[in-house]
């Protein structure tokens, strides 16, 4: 056996392995793992207990949106789009509708857009709970699941009680939000809007959320063998990160205080006091705090929204057909995950001409090559635990 | 209302399509100064500023941005397939030349200025060098666009099919290759579904509150 390059980086284990004549060993990971998070496989080339020539291979997922949608009408498309990041759906929606209404010179009504902001805001916990419940997980701790779990039934509850869905919503519409469920087609004509009660539900519910952040804070900040696993592992540059466009939770976790909530105005963000949050090191402990961290931040945006929502329409007028005027643009959001944007073509018709996806999970895992490389075996779970991807939008 | 492609004047076309808008885009002043910085020309639409530069240029373009203009966020690389013929989805209502925009959007981290830049190629056999050794991310998104759009980019490591299995033939985000479930099935299936009781006004739910 010769000695090749990766080796020779490595010289303490090059001379074990030229002593003791180790040869590489190829490592399959996947597809089916259970912290995949769906479906991925991961190739790598193994020496000893280090591995190298990490590669991901992606695309079991893979359900061609971008081609599905241009042989859709817009109000279809919401479907779809719900279907990308399906942790967090609700939250996708929203920059399709807003490039669309850009489009359309759309006015969205004051209230629909506290409505969406609330709901894309419990759809960041929802996302963030299954974070807090699964990485424990995925790293011996079994508890703080069911801490996590527990809670996030609640939010997802609420939101299933505005949108009739707990996965897929499909509940925006262009010009506004879709009227609450339950009214069919006879009570459609009265008057529609969010459930009863819902406010004090969600004030129970926030209050809740906090009393279980700090639970899981006390059982996996105090937990020495979660300590020992994340800190300093896995360590993502700042300048790293940006230049694989990674975003969201896990480029602010590298102490890049850039969150899009901040500088665009999809959503009425501006009007609420809340904290960007970062971490310092940029490693999994820090991946992992600032996740829990943004679940209290979260919860201050909802409940600076509740007490303020306006009253008035849900839509704006819009005609019965839709469609949207001839031209381009790109609306990005701070989506659970990171930067969700969609490049949309129209050319006047009724479904688009071209519709590019930009999903956070791809741009996040795309790291995955530099990221594990060198790194010992058992951490590879941690490390792609932290990064929090869903591989149906990594694939789309 | 969208500029021709390849302008070669850089005259600024002000975002016409919104009447409520100032007379100078609050991004004007930023397009203005990516288009300078990269030799290309820009245009403000629907508040996305895109910047067609010359595909010559594309490398030295984005190492611009990435280091003069601190545009150091590498968004994602995508491609846009101008067709006149289709074989899914709608035709074009106006004739287009053909060919291949090659799409890149790059942001700062800071204030959010995101540019596209733009370059276009020939639908046949494009080819252009990779961006890999700029924006380390490029990387996937440069493998998507190889087997979605065909393009070549020359230099890249390792230009293999990302999603589709290695023995996939054809691009099929090219506006010829045809949607096979549409080509077995016609859409939108009416056959098999019947028609809803007051098909008249439930497709489309109101706003209004007839009691108030």
């Amino acid at each position: 056996m010769t000695i090749d390059s990766d080796a020779v980086r490595h010289l303490s284990e090059a001379s074990v392995s030229v002593e003791l004549q180790t040869e590489d060993m190829t490592l399959n990971i996947g597809p089916q793992h259970p912290s995949t998070h769906g479906v991925l496989r991961l190739v790598a080339r193994v020496d000893g207990e280090r591995c190298f020539d990490v590669h991901p291979v992606i695309g079991y997922m893979h359900r061609g949106y971008e081609k599905l949608s241009e042989v859709r009408t817009y109000p279809q498309i919401t479907t779809i789009v719900n279907r990308i990041d399906w942790v967090s759906g609700y939250a996708n929606e929203i920059p399709f509708i807003t490039a669309a209404e850009k489009l359309m010179g759309l006015e969205v009504p004051e209230r629909a857009q506290y409505i969406r902001l609330i709901l894309t805001e419990m759809a960041r916990i929802a996302s963030h709970l299954i974070f807090n419940a699964s990485y424990p997980l995925e790293l011996g701790a079994a508890t703080p699941l069911f801490f996590a779990l527990r809670e996030r039934e609640r939010v997802l509850d609420l939101l299933e009680s505005v949108t009739g869905g707990r996965f897929h919503p499909n509940f925006n519409r262009i010009g506004g939000v879709k009227p609450a469920y339950a009214s069919g087609s006879t009570t459609r004509k009265l008057l529609q809007d969010l459930p009863a009660g819902f406010f004090a539900e969600t004030r129970v519910a926030m209050d809740k959320v906090l009393e279980a952040v700090d639970e899981l804070d006390a059982l996996v900040a105090d937990n020495e063998i979660i300590v020992a696993r994340t800190k300093g592992v896995g360590v993502l540059p700042p300048e790293v990160a940006v230049a694989y466009g990674v975003s969201g939770p896990n480029l602010r976790a590298s102490g890049v205080a850039f969150d899009l909530r901040k500088t665009e105005d999809y959503l009425p963000y501006d009007r609420f006091d809340f904290d960007v949050i970062t971490g310092e090191n940029g490693d999994c402990w820090d991946r992992w705090h600032v996740r829990l961290l943004e679940i209290k931040e979260s919860v201050k945006i909802i409940r600076q929204a509740i007490d303020t929502i306006p009253s008035g329409d849900l839509q704006a007028k819009v005609p019965k057909v839709i469609k949207v005027p001839k031209g381009e643009t790109y609306v990005r959001a701070e989506n659970p995950k990171g930067e969700m944007g969609y490049y949309l073509v129209s050319d006047g018709g009724q479904g688009p001409y071209r519709l590019k996806i930009r999903s956070a999970s791809f741009s996040n895992i795309s790291i995955l090559p530099w990221i594990l490389e060198g790194i010992l075996v058992p951490d590879i779970i941690a490390v792609m635990g932290s990064l929090d991807f869903v591989l149906g939008d990594v694939d789309r | 209302m969208t500029s021709s492609p390849s302008d070669t004047e850089t005259q600024e076309t002000e975002a016409q399509e919104t009447p409520a808008e100032p007379e100078v885009h609050p991004l004007q002043a930023f397009a203005d100064r990516v288009a300078e910085a990269v030799g290309g020309s820009a245009e403000i639409q629907f508040d996305t500023v895109k910047v067609k530069v010359a595909a010559d240029d594309w490398v030295s373009a984005h190492q611009t941005a990435r280091d003069q203009l601190d545009l150091v966020f590498f968004s994602w690389l995508s491609a846009i397939d101008w067709a006149n013929d289709v074989a899914s989805g709608d035709r074009l209502g106006e004739a287009v030349e053909e060919r291949i925009e090659l799409l890149t959007a790059l942001s700062n981290v800071v204030d959010g200025n995101l540019v596209i830049l733009s370059t276009d190629l020939a639908p046949q056999q494009p080819e252009i060098p990779s961006l890999v050794d700029v924006y380390a991310g490029a990387n996937w998104h440069e493998r998507e666009a190889y087997e979605m759009f065909g393009i070549q980019f020359d230099g890249h490591p390792n230009l293999i099919h990302l999603y589709l299995p290695d023995s996939f033939i054809g691009n099929p985000l090219r506006k010829s290759y045809p949607l096979l479930s549409r080509e077995v099935k016609p859409w939108p299936g009416t056959v098999d579904v019947e028609a809803m009781p007051n098909a008249n006004d439930a497709d489309e739910p109101s706003t209004e509150n007839p009691e108030s």
